[in-house]
């Protein structure tokens, strides 16, 4: 079974969602629903761009911190009057001058990614507490849902995200940049062999990541009238997670973009299905580890017993 | 004496004493108080946790493994130390000796995880890393605080033993007994290779499973150690006690010189990677920086250390490829 | 070699850039007579806005004074991080420590100490163990912030139906104690009141806003929204405007009104409590000042703080008055 991981992904999100049809109904209002897909379409956004990186056999863990500097700019020249055709390339840009620089170190320099995007990820985020102190940035009034009405500016805010997810999944099989990801990703010698030139393919992942997480902190500035200089906390651990655990192999090369997308809504759905389940937050860490865990130990078992 | 001055020169653990003096010279110049003792053996005092989180880190990463999962097993012991002081009524050398035993369980699930299964490190550790955390929160709702040690135990983490901050010996014991271990045994070796090549290291006869399971039980153990530590020092056991911590000793670890791939890497490196973050966030106190400068500076200090040790390898493998390139050209033409 | 040139290199980077920026040196240890008094002033993080609006208070205190500010804290909200800080301000010798504690016991084993070593200690904002201070300046008691939350939520709701809370971490030391008060007046005044969900948001507005959505659909009865901590303030109101419900469902909080005030007009948060922050960072440093000079010694029962006029001292509480409450009819006239 090729697609073993991804179907019984959806299988859990299935048997996950059927339980909430029966124990709390009231988790099915059009209203509610559509405010939780909108609050996690930045999530899946960033989430397409993980998944790329760690295809490449990568891994990035900066983006939290690229998120709140790149929301915080787009606040500011937001705030600045600026219209919205200028700032959302412009956050798109910074996002991308930000993953360049990972992108140069990690592609140019060959420094394992995880260890410089751990150090990009504390240097951009003290110097933003550095200089914000923390203090929220007010948006003018036409900012919010790009000057549209709610529901038009939620849709708006999931179809891009939808879009970005469908052409990206097309993209990666179609077409020979993506297949060059997962060629560098499997092998890098033999993508090099094959004339695929793996640090430009890994230069230009972290770059598109970085310019993903701009454009996945924007859709998240146009959901309220207030930038938290904090947002996108926890986020890189999020998107990590919904990408192994929808089945992308964290060591490189295989997996795909509808995994990723099927562990964002298990992951995005757990939250709220424990509100509605009335069970109390303090077991929601622990949750949240057991499904990582159990995701990838039955993988494990499967793979073990189909090589045994 | 020339060759062994060039030798050990370029080494990165050279580089690295000669920035941790760096730092020390200037810091004392700026403050008055930093090179005073009482401010030293505070950055001992500060630093033992985390450092025995690196000191078994050490191992880890050689191996070519990690493990994001020992802030979140330090909480979970503390409170677990805390529960078994208080609530069963243990005397805290009983409590410790079983919080110990609690820790080795918990390197244990991540050692199985990892070798039975062949599952990667980095993502069974994250999974453990919600759950030990998840645990501490749930068995406590979050709420629950343990305080009121006997003097007799807080000893340990705020009194002084032979002149020393009292947690210090058990701090350098742990040290000899790591760095033994990674540069005087078998068992040392056997890490690098399979940090090296697990495949290699199996056709050469080593239990790469074993080995690989001892250190993730090893970090558990001393994870348990470092909450009982943490918790004299604080006089405290709380459900966040360590979190972010598994990042500053992973950056410790690397600032160290270990590469992340595994197979290279020191013990006395990492412990000069402690010495450099824990001096770099005392000395910016004592020159008047606020707080986050201590974090940008690390996040800089690691990058160069990394460009550093890359940079030069860079060069050669220019040279080495002008040097190939050079006779096929010649070939060619002829 | 080349190794060690780059480092090298490093090296003199950190230490150039932090010459430039350091603007004094530890405090001078010459002249006793005349010296400039130091004060140590510490948030329970950085990077909130919150202290920074108490540091404002602090800064005009110190410039008042003229005493010489230290104002630092740990990154995040951590107990141990507290800790260090304070052990570094005592060999550097600070005259008096103003600490706002995120752990009770934590801290206090760091604050004994000072004191031990002759340095005045006071508390702002969350309190220590009594023995590790000499002063508390207290800006509320966390009963009288309990209960000014539920009275609050008592007259909104005409102490009928259901209500949530959604505080900043569930390990929280003060949400914690408030939480008890909250259910202390709750029992004892408003029965027909029933607290259905206690739920965290990291300290993140944007997290409290998701939060408050899969609040209100999983508990359609739901008359009100309690965000105990301040990012959770706006992120409740925008949950509540998004889902239509203004009205229907009513946020309170603590919050500063500067980040509340565009909710509080459009009428979707109701009332948002909070003390004088900037106050509350004046009186603490002139507390701390009068402390170290003597002037304000244990037994005293008032204490005058210049502009903010004499303050009441109940045995070693400094008073800044009670809790504040901004509405829509007064939230105009603050601008923190």
């Amino acid at each position: 079974m090729k697609y073993f991981r991804e179907i019984s992904v959806a299988l859990a999100l299935l048997a996950l969602l059927i339980a909430l049809a029966i124990v709390a109904p009231a988790f099915y209002q059009p209203q509610p629903l559509l405010s939780l897909a909108t609050r996690e379409a930045p999530t899946l956004i960033v989430a397409c761009g993980m998944a790329l990186v760690i295809i490449c056999r990568q891994i990035d863990i900066s983006v939290a911190s690229q998120f709140a500097i790149c929301s915080v700019c787009a606040g500011l020249l937001a705030s600045m009057k600026l219209p919205l055709v200028i700032v959302l390339p412009a956050s798109i840009c910074i996002g991308a001058i930000l993953g360049s620089i990972n992108g140069v170190l990690i592609a140019g320099l060959g420094l394992p990614s995880i260890v410089v995007t751990l150090a990009t990820m504390v240097t951009w985020r003290e110097a933003l507490r550095w200089q914000r102190q923390g203090e929220f940035v007010n948006l003018p009034d036409n900012v919010q849902w790009f000057g549209l009405s709610q529901s038009a500016g939620q849709w708006t805010v999931i179809a891009i995200a939808i879009t970005l997810l469908l052409v990206l999944a097309v993209c990666m099989n179609r077409m020979a940049a993506g297949r060059f990801v997962y060629a560098v990703g499997s092998d890098a010698e033999a993508a090099r062999l094959a004339g695929i030139p793996p640090q430009r393919v890994t230069f230009l992942t972290f770059a598109f990541m970085g310019a993903l997480v701009g454009l996945a902190a924007m859709m998240n500035v146009v959901q309220s009238p207030q930038v938290d200089p904090k947002s996108g906390t926890g986020i890189e651990l999020k998107t990590i997670a919904a990408v192994v655990v929808g089945g992308v192999a964290i060591s490189g090369g295989r997996g795909n973009l509808w995994g990723a997308f099927a562990g964002i809504l298990l992951l995005a759905c757990i939250s709220p299905a424990l509100t509605h389940l009335h069970i109390e937050s303090y077991w929601e860490k622990a949750i949240q580890g057991m499904i990582i865990l159990l995701a990838v130990v039955a993988d494990g078992i499967r793979t073990k017993r189909g090589s045994a | 004496m020339k060759n062994f001055l060039r030798s050990n020169i370029a080494k990165h653990e050279t580089v690295l004493l000669a920035v941790v003096i760096t730092e020390w010279f200037y810091f004392n110049s700026v403050g008055a108080h930093f090179g005073s003792l009482d401010n030293t053996f505070d950055i001992v005092r500060h630093s033992v946790e985390i450092g025995l989180l690196a000191l078994v880190m050490t191992p880890i990463i050689l191996t070519g493994g990690i493990d994001l999962s020992v802030g979140s097993l330090l909480g979970l012991c503390a409170i677990l130390f805390g529960k078994l002081w208080r609530d069963a009524h243990f005397s805290p050398m009983a409590a410790g000796i079983c919080t110990l035993g609690i820790g080795a369980v918990a390197g244990g699930l991540n050692a199985t995880l990892i070798t039975w299964l062949r599952l990667p490190p980095l993502i069974v550790t994250l999974g453990t890393y919600s759950l030990f955390r998840g645990l501490a929160e749930a068995i406590t709702h979050g709420v629950d605080t343990f305080t009121k040690f006997p003097d007799s135990f807080l000893f340990l983490g705020q009194e002084r033993f032979l002149g020393m901050p009292a947690q210090a010996p058990i701090f350098i014991l742990v040290a000899i007994f790591v760095w033994l271990l990674v540069h005087r045994t078998t068992f040392g070796r056997s890490f690098r290779v399979i940090g090296f090549s697990p495949e290699g290291a199996r056709y050469a006869g080593i239990p790469v499973e074993r080995r690989i399971a001892m250190v993730y039980v090893l970090a558990g153990i001393i994870s348990a150690l470092a909450a009982i530590i943490y918790t004299a020092r604080l006089g405290q056991a709380k459900a966040d006690a360590g979190t972010g911590y598994e990042l500053y000793a992973i950056t410790a670890v690397v600032l160290g010189g270990t590469s992340i791939f595994g197979g290279i890497g020191t013990v006395h490196g990492t412990l000069l990677g402690v010495a450099a973050i824990a001096i770099l966030s005392n000395g910016l106190v004592h020159a008047r920086q606020p707080r986050e400068v201590a974090g940008m500076l690390t996040g800089l200090l690691l990058i160069l250390a990394l460009c550093s040790s890359v940079v030069p390898k860079l060069f050669a493998r220019l040279r080495a490829r002008r040097q190939t390139a050079a006779p096929i050209q010649a070939v060619k033409t002829s | 070699m080349k190794n060690i040139f780059a480092l090298l290199i490093a090296a003199t980077i950190i230490v150039t850039g932090c010459n430039k920026s350091s603007d004094a040196g530890a405090p001078s240890s010459g002249s006793s007579k005349g010296k400039k008094v130091t004060i140590a002033l510490m948030p329970k993080s950085k990077g909130n806005a919150y202290f920074i609006s108490c540091k404002n208070g602090a800064d005009k205190a110190a410039k008042e004074l003229g005493v010489d500010l230290v104002f630092d804290g740990p990154t995040d909200p951590d107990p141990a991080k507290q800790n260090e800080i304070i052990d570094n301000w005592i060999t550097l010798g600070v005259d008096g420590i103003a600490a706002a504690c995120e752990n009770k016991e934590g801290i206090s084993t760091a604050l004994r100490k000072a004191k031990a070593k002759g340095i005045k200690v006071i508390t702002y904002d969350a309190d220590a163990l009594p023995d590790a201070r000499e002063f508390f300046v207290n800006q509320a008691t966390p009963q009288g912030i309990g209960f000014t939350l539920m009275d609050e939520a008592g007259r909104l709701c005409n102490d009928q139906g259901e209500f949530a809370i959604i505080t900043a971490s569930l390990t929280a030391a003060n949400m914690i104690e408030w939480q008890k008060y909250i259910e202390q007046r709750r029992a004892e005044k408003y029965p027909n009141m029933k607290m259905v969900a206690l739920r965290p948001c990291d300290d993140l507005k944007d997290k409290a806003q998701s939060e408050a959505t899969s609040l209100m659909s999983a508990n359609p009865n739901l008359k009100l929204i309690m965000a105990i901590c301040s990012p959770a303030v706006p992120g409740a109101a925008e949950a509540v405007k998004q889902a239509g419900k203004v009205g229907q469902v009513k946020v309170i909080g603590l919050g500063l009104p500067s980040e509340n005030r565009r909710y509080v007009k459009e009428g979707v948060t109701d009332s948002v409590i909070l003390w004088k922050t900037e106050d509350l960072g004046y009186l603490t440093i002139r507390a701390a000042k009068a402390v170290v000079d003597g002037d304000l010694k244990p037994g005293a029962t008032s204490f005058n703080a210049g502009p903010l006029g004499t303050i009441e001292i109940k045995g070693d509480n400094i008073l800044l008055g009670k809790p504040f409450i901004f509405n829509k009819d007064n939230i105009d006239q603050f601008n923190f």
